[in-house]
């Protein structure tokens, strides 16, 4: 049929049921449109059909048969310049698709209203259709209010980070973008029931790769089985269609009751998968449960001893809870990806990932090969979260696949499978006591968190009790409590967001039972003196100055304010380096990472800029592939902090040596002042001496008569010293505050409790925040304390997330005088709190 | 070259019709319990001129085509002022790609979104099965009118709101009937609509405007956009003085057909004041322990709109 496409009268080979966003993908090799949710809900593969945006998943190719299809690629519009200069993107994955809309948006505004800022809500209405799971929403404002004020006319545009131009012109190439000659498509075969032994597998094409543990033993829905290749996805969908699986049916356990079926055995519990960033904290088993972890506590008998005394007298200074968090979901808007092809006894991966030299390494372990064969590119990642480190299974079944085919192999989840069994939060399930003494001093903690990840242990909650408010005694323990559901992995923050959800609520109560300001008790109660300075910072907002006293509003729509408090570890790749080299006048900088969303082509790009003084085009950042010089994983909040002080080093060195064409210097970052709290370095990782902090105060309306929750502004004050790109860290703590609104408000796996099975397996039913539940935001950079760091600076990533949850049920009670236990503050949990 | 008999003569080989395509790609998409052949194009009608548009005819009634999009309808002037009921609750629902291309009969004859029907992990009486796995599973976004062994909510804002116009539905080869008549009374757990195979809607219709007329929609979700209704609702009222002279007031979201509240426009006309109407909407309500809280939500939903059509309340 043909399309006009982009301008160009196109002929294409396609039927009049393929979704359009395939045609132009697969058939036309225009990749800007993404096909990330298939459900028309997330936007990422809008397209103008004859200059209305259209979803291209839900568009049949018959419905754009002889008319104009213009993609992000076609496209040249003074909204693309202003989401550059803006930053109003993070991983770019869903950029184009928030471009193309936006340029019809910003043409019919001017058309009718002239060259003036629409409203706040006209824009968001306008993009409703469209998520960004990195949270660029701030930027997006203002980005299209500065185009709708014609200020992006012109071709001049500074954009915030350096691959902005390829992102909001489609160009930039993911890895559900490559297509490689000959390539095949793979499909993951999964478990249809919850816990069995595989008896057999039959049927199929040609090669069926076998995924199944050694024990033969599926233990959740969604479980890999076995993968198939074929030239389409529809095909490899048909193939995988006729492969029969026997199963050996065992009884599963789908709740945390203690009678549950056994889902490990003594000897398969070994081989538990971890959602836990470091290490497993050990344990002894019971049946389902795992634990408890103790030793994080700090004179626990005395705690408990003091809680107990305090119950039995009933003693209102002893505030207690159980509080809950729901399974929350990475969903990275680009699923896991991985492209896999041999080259003799070459591995070369096109890999969706947040660490390439760890996939190059685990590959060549895995795979018995030398490292040096192990080829791994991620030139742009649409986002990670935590999800995507090391090998996972579409890496697994594309490496084997394409070994079998001896063909380039594409695996790329499904947003099913990307919701399902690519990563999530456990949730979780705390109790928690807080005494407080006569002099309004903490007495005594007790916390106890049970964390039900599925079939994955290494729940770590309460241990970050231990780092928050002096050294009153305290009895911290945690528990895992297995199930036949999916696994969790690690993500941002991991354990932090539902101990603060906790915590910070109960120090909230102990404040408000006394009459005393709650951020005044934190500052007493807290010893750390960068988030001292917070305290005083949120103190002089004048909303918190301004807010009501808690429960006295009686009207329908009530307005709160709540703070929260927050404490992250220093991390650092102390290994990193960065090397540098002169090439055509050229200084091209290259270490072992990747960009995934976080900005560090920017960073990197901007500290040569100070020290050598150049300007843009002569500076190029090659990073995202093996190949180069050791640099970090981006999980833990230390890319920045591990690679800025390297390239600063490589910089002087450059500087010293001078920019000669051919020029190479290697710079490394130099050991902190005091070295580190750990000797040495485990999976890339070493802990730095210091906290970072955070401290968030956060508006809320409630609706009382239908239940919605609205946080209107936020305030993020955030100690992480000096800040290496400001806009950029900026994006990043807004986009934290984005995503801990959704695990307050909106976010929540559910698994059917009969089958196992996940319902929330698409983005309807898994609901992540939009545009218009953006609140406004500021970002208050606190940069003293880091002195004895190289470089003064740590990482954002995680401090400024994993508080948020908390500061909004902490308005909710100050709106309502009710206080939400349970998370997320759904508008049945609340129309039923406030109604109690 | 097509003629609506041949495409009914299609469809009942089996299949479903394609309008804007925005339901049946999904589901499609989501598994492979869909296998549909193309059987009507929407953009290019094939000589069926009569299924786009919107028609006006002499005595102020107006036709709408069954493939008008969802969009054409929210941005019509004419519409806008004759039928607001209709006009807010197309622009209030889904967002502007989806609108742009969902078409006024899609819309209507779409197929609900039960997370259980969607999964092509179950099977269920929407499909062919004999049992409901939601009512021992997740029943948070059910029904809560219960009036069969389906519990899913009716999918489509247009039906409710063109109940509460009082709209006919336009089928080849029928007299118009009433558009509630599409779906009966919810207890046939099989189906969405009760269109026979390869009935074709070919339209609305919506009699003569009624002078003075206030219209609201309100759609309550969670997040501030895109999102299926938890519950929705309509209300067209006629003030004279203070005292309402008309009232139709519908809801969405809680049964497996739009419900008409007659017993709230009841309770308005004998002068109830609103918030006392709208409560009368519970009484019909047997929800599961998941789901109460829609019952509070369903009064508060009406309310919400009575009070915006009837000029209190908050703006937008």
């Amino acid at each position: 049929m043909k399309i006009v496409v982009n301008g160009v009268p196109t002929e294409v080979d396609a039927g009049p049921d393929d979704a359009a966003v395939d045609v132009l993908r697969e058939g036309l090799g225009l990749t800007g449109a993404k096909a990330a949710c298939r459900t028309g809900v997330c936007g990422a593969c809008t397209v103008l059909v004859d200059g209305t945006p259209q979803a291209g998943c839900l568009l049949p190719a018959a419905a754009v048969r002889e008319r104009e299809v213009t993609t992000a690629e076609g496209l040249d519009h003074p909204v693309q310049r202003a989401f550059a200069v803006h930053d109003g993107l993070q991983c770019g994955y869903c950029t184009p698709g928030f471009v193309v809309e936006a340029a019809a948006f910003v043409d019919a505004w001017r058309a009718e209203h002239g060259d003036v800022a629409p409203p706040r809500e006209r824009i968001a209405a306008a993009l409703a259709g469209h998520l960004c799971r990195c949270g660029a929403y701030q930027g997006i404002y203002a980005a299209v209010a500065a185009a709708c004020r014609g200020e992006h006319d012109g071709d001049a545009a500074v954009p915030a980070r350096v691959e902005a131009m390829d992102k909001v012109t489609g160009r930039a190439r993911y890895t559900t973008d490559v297509r490689l000659p000959g390539q095949l498509e793979g499909v993951i075969i999964r478990s249809t029931v919850a816990h069995a032994r595989v008896t057999s597998v039959t049927g199929g094409t040609r090669h069926v790769v076998d995924l199944l543990p050694p024990d033969r033993t599926v233990r959740y829905v969604g479980q890999p089985v076995a993968a198939v290749a074929a030239p389409t996805r529809r095909e490899a969908l048909a193939a995988a269609g006729t492969v029969e699986i026997g199963y050996d049916p065992l009884p599963a356990a789908l709740d945390d009751t203690p009678g549950a079926p056994p889902v490990y055995d003594a000897d398969s519990r070994k081989r538990a998968p971890s959602s836990s960033e470091g290490l497993n904290l050990p344990g002894g088993w019971d049946g389902n449960v795992r634990g408890p972890f103790t030793r994080a506590g700090w004179r626990g008998r005395t705690a408990a001893r003091r809680i107990e005394a305090a119950r039995r007298a009933a003693d209102p200074r002893l505030v207690t809870g159980t509080f809950t968090t729901a399974v929350q979901v990475h969903t990275p808007l680009e699923p896991h990806a991985c492209v896999a092809h041999w080259d003799g006894g070459d591995l070369h991966l096109h890999l969706s990932t947040q660490t390439v030299g760890l996939a190059a390494a685990q590959a060549a372990e895995r795979w018995n090969l030398p490292p040096e064969r192990v080829h791994v590119v991620a030139d742009h990642v649409g986002g990670g979260f935590g999800a995507k480190a090391g090998i996972t299974v579409e890496t697994v079944a594309a490496v084997e696949l394409a070994r079998a085919w001896a063909a380039p192999v594409r695996v790329v989840l499904s947003r099913a499978e990307e919701l399902t069994d690519a990563g999530n939060r456990p949730g979780t399930r705390t109790t928690l006591e807080l005494l407080t003494d006569d002099k309004g001093d903490l007495a005594a903690l007790s916390v106890d968190v049970r964390g039900r990840g599925g079939v994955s242990i290494g729940s770590a909650v309460a241990v970050f009790a231990r780092l928050m408010y002096g050294t009153a005694p305290r009895r911290l323990r945690d528990y895992d409590v297995v199930t036949n559901e999916p696994p969790g992995t690690p993500f941002r923050g991991p354990g932090a967001p539902p101990l603060l959800w906790a915590l910070e609520q109960a120090v909230d109560e102990a404040a408000h039972r006394r009459g005393e300001d709650p951020v005044a008790l934190r500052r007493r109660w807290d010893g750390n003196r960068k988030r001292h300075a917070l305290y005083d910072w949120a103190a002089a907002l004048p909303v918190w100055a301004d807010r009501p006293p808690t429960g006295s509003q009686s009207g329908r729509f009530r307005r709160g304010v709540g703070v929260a408090a927050a404490n992250w570890a220093y991390m650092l790749d102390p290994a990193t380096e960065v090397e540098l080299e002169v090439e055509d006048g050229v200084v091209v900088a290259r270490t072992t990472t990747q960009d995934i969303g976080t900005g560090i082509r920017s960073v990197i790009a901007g500290v040569l800029r100070e020290e050598l003084d150049l300007p843009a085009e002569r500076i190029r950042v090659e990073i995202g592939r093996t190949g180069a010089v050791y640099g970090p994983p981006s999980i833990g909040s230390r890319t920045t902090t591990s690679v800025a002080p390297a390239v600063r080093d490589a910089a002087r060195r450059l500087r010293e040596r001078g920019l000669a064409e051919g020029a190479r210097v290697v710079g490394r970052r130099h050991r902190d002042r005091y070295g580190y709290v750990t000797p040495f370095a485990m999976s890339g990782m070493a802990l730095g001496r210091g906290f970072s902090g955070a401290v968030h105060v956060t508006e809320v309306e409630v609706d009382t008569r239908l239940g919605v929750v609205r946080p209107l502004r936020v305030w993020a004050g955030i100690a992480v010293g000096h800040v290496y790109a400001e806009r950029l860290a900026r994006s990043q703590c807004e986009g934290g505050i984005v995503q801990g609104i959704g695990y307050a408000l909106y976010e929540e796996r559910h698994v059917d409790p009969v089958t196992g099975t996940v319902l929330t397996a698409n983005l309807d039913d898994y609901r992540i925040p939009g545009i218009g539940d953006t609140p406004e935001m500021t970002v208050h950079f606190h940069r003293d304390g880091w002195e004895h760091v190289t470089g003064r600076g740590v990482g954002v990533g995680e401090v400024s997330t994993i508080g948020v949850a908390a500061s909004i049920g902490n308005a909710v009670h100050n709106a309502t005088g009710w206080r939400p236990h349970d998370l997320p503050i759904r508008p049945d949990r609340l129309l039923e709190g406030i109604t109690r | 070259m097509t003629t609506l008999s041949d495409l009914g003569e299609a469809a009942r080989r089996g299949g479903e019709f394609r309008a804007g395509g925005t339901d049946l790609m999904a589901r499609e998409a989501a598994g492979p319990h869909v296998n549909l052949p193309d059987l009507l194009d929407p953009l290019n009608p094939h000589g069926l001129p009569d299924l786009s548009g919107v028609t006006w005819r002499a005595d102020g009634s107006v036709r709408i085509g069954a493939l008008t999009t969802v969009a054409e309808v929210a941005r019509d002037p004419r519409l806008a002022a004759a039928h607001p009921c209709l006009t807010l609750t197309a622009a209030g629902l889904a967002t502007p790609q989806i609108r742009a291309v969902a078409t006024v009969g899609g819309n209507l004859l779409q197929r609900n979104r039960c997370a259980y029907f969607r999964n092509p992990a179950f099977s269920c009486h929407q499909d062919g099965g004999d049992s409901c796995p939601a009512r021992a599973g997740h029943t948070l976004r059910a029904a809560i009118v219960d009036t069969g062994p389906c519990v899913a909510p009716h999918p489509s804002s247009l039906a409710m709101a063109l109940l509460g116009c009082e709209a006919r539905a336009e089928v080849h080869g029928r007299e118009p009937f009433p558009v509630g008549d599409l779906y009966g009374d919810g207890s046939d757990p099989s189906r969405d609509h009760l269109l026979g195979p390869g009935e074709i809607l070919l339209g609305v219709a919506l009699p003569p405007p009624v002078p003075g007329e206030r219209a609201a929609y309100h759609r309550a979700i969670g997040r501030s956009e895109a999102e299926w209704p938890l519950v929705e609702a309509a209300a067209r009222l006629v003030l004279d003085g203070g005292r309402i002279t008309f009232a139709r007031v519908v809801a969405g979201g809680v049964a497996r057909v739009p419900l008409r509240l007659t017993e709230v426009e009841e309770a308005l006309l004998a002068g109830e004041p609103p918030d006392r109407a709208a409560g009368l909407a519970a009484a019909r309500c047997t929800p599961t322990a998941q789901n109460r809280y829609k019952v509070a939500l369903l009064t508060g939903t009406v309310l919400e709109v009575l009070e915006r059509a009837g000029g209190a309340g908050r703006e937008g």
